[in-house]
């Protein structure tokens, strides 16, 4: 009789522990009755056991039938843009790191097995932490969002109509997933170049790296991430958005362009706090001889540098503005 | 040959999955348990493995089409199962759409009848 508890204990360690006991005892009954069946008055043999163990089948394949709920941890309503996540991710990271990698060969070339392995170690922490968090977020949202989903399908399928089939997108409107992924790794790449401490003038010394006469102010750090997150993070939303919509659409406009605004307001609020830019970088120049004092190139640069706030503040809403446009002019050529 | 075997075997299969629930509504008016069921279906041509009927009692159970009780009389603790009063009513209109169903797909095999393969299907 050993076996027949083994192959209870099988079926039922893989079930719901509420439901356990009741079909362990419920098995355990069927089995009885298979045996004295089988053995017809005599005594019940390991033969029979085995018989009958064998006509009930795989214990992993019974405890299947009885939970028949599928469950998922990231489910298939979830998957495809898990996997877009998940390659846009790791692509980035890939590419960062490598750049990174590049520019240090570049910048220190004696060191470059000492930037290898750590272009390694970081690889081997940073991967795992992204695919984790990316995971974790995902199984999150299974969790908490699926009935929402499951209620608004059944709802929909109750009232659906043809007249609510959506149109197929003009070519003209539709939106290539490639050029979207492509574009959210090309800001994925800014942000970490220009949040680096090498964004900035490099100075070179018989031909070595020898230090870097950075943008932005090095006293405070912090304000430029916010700064590089205001241009290049607000992108990497927009390009979101247009994955999730597929195609140009008025909504798709209307929040793109809410976003837009929103980042102007933040770069204007941003741009009017001080000393965000190296208030030494002039100086710098000249000291490191790059720039001779009163000179004509100096007058030049020098003007482009005391400019580059108003430069930005005029460029930027241009740019956004000009982006609401060309959504509008597509979905507008759509149309047709 | 074996590819047709295949095939035949695969639709039966999901033909029988299909009839299952009705088969075994069908035979729980009164009540009984899940081996008494299996013999008693084995001996209507209706052969049904216990390891398919038993989950299944179970889901139809969850379901609310049947009730269940454990009867621990007698020599070992047996789990009755009876069509509970939803399960009457689905199983009567059941039957009604069944027997639709029937006359339908026979009118369809008859009037293929004249056509060689019409039967075979």
């Amino acid at each position: 009789m050993e076996l027949v508890d083994r192959y209870i204990h099988a079926v039922t360690q893989k079930l719901p522990s509420k439901a356990r006991e009741e079909i362990g005892k419920e098995l355990r009954g069927l089995i009885d009755d298979m045996l004295e069946e089988r053995a017809q008055g005599d005594q019940i043999t390991d033969q029979h056991i085995e018989d009958v163990l064998l006509e009930l089948g795989d214990p992993r394949e019974l405890a299947l039938k009885y939970r028949d709920d599928k469950k998922y941890f990231i489910g298939p309503t979830l998957f495809d843009p898990f996997v877009i996540v998940l390659k846009v991710t790791l692509i980035s990271v890939f590419v960062i790191m490598g750049t990174g990698f590049i520019i240090k060969m570049i910048l220190y070339p004696p060191e470059i097995l000492d930037a290898f392995i750590h272009f390694i170690l970081d690889i081997v922490t940073v991967v795992p932490m992204a695919v984790g968090w990316i995971v974790l977020s995902f199984a999150l949202v299974e969790i908490l969002i699926p009935d929402g989903i499951k209620k608004k399908q059944v709802d929909r399928g109750d009232r659906w109509h043809p007249a609510d089939l959506p149109e197929i997108p003009h070519p003209k409107g539709r939106i290539k997933k490639g050029e979207v992924i492509a574009g959210i790794i090309c800001y994925m790449i800014l942000i970490a170049l220009c949040s680096s401490k090498f964004l900035g003038i490099w100075l070179f010394e018989d031909g070595h790296f020898k230090a870097v006469i950075p943008f932005f102010n090095p006293n405070f750090y912090g304000y430029q991430l916010i700064f590089i997150l205001l241009i290049f993070g607000v992108g990497i939303i927009k390009e979101a958005l247009k994955l999730v919509f597929g195609k140009w659409t008025i909504k798709l406009v209307i929040i793109t362009a809410v976003v837009n605004v929103l980042s102007i307001i933040g770069l204007l609020i941003f741009i009017s706090l001080p000393d965000i830019w190296n208030p030494e970088f002039m100086k710098a120049l000249v000291e490191n001889g790059l720039l001779i004092e009163g000179s004509e190139t100096y007058v030049t640069v020098n003007n482009f540098w005391n400019g580059i706030t108003l430069f930005l503040t005029i460029l930027f809403p241009i740019a956004l503005i000009w982006d609401i446009v060309d959504g509008l002019i597509r979905v507008q050529r759509s149309k047709y | 040959m074996s590819e047709i075997k295949e095939h035949l075997e695969k639709l039966n299969h999901e033909l029988k999955r299909g009839t299952l629930t009705i088969a075994v509504l069908s035979q729980l008016k009164e009540p009984q348990y899940g081996y008494s069921l299996v013999t008693s279906l084995e001996e209507k041509d209706f052969p049904v493995e216990a390891n398919t009927l038993y989950p299944l009692l179970r889901r139809l159970e969850k379901q609310g089409l049947l009730e269940s009780k454990w009867d621990t009389n007698e020599t070992r603790p047996r789990k009755y199962y009876l069509l509970s009063k939803t399960g009457e009513k689905v199983f009567e209109q059941l039957v009604i759409e069944w027997k639709k169903m029937v006359m339908s797909m026979g009118n369809l095999l008859n009037n293929g009848e004249g056509e060689e393969n019409g039967t075979s299907r």
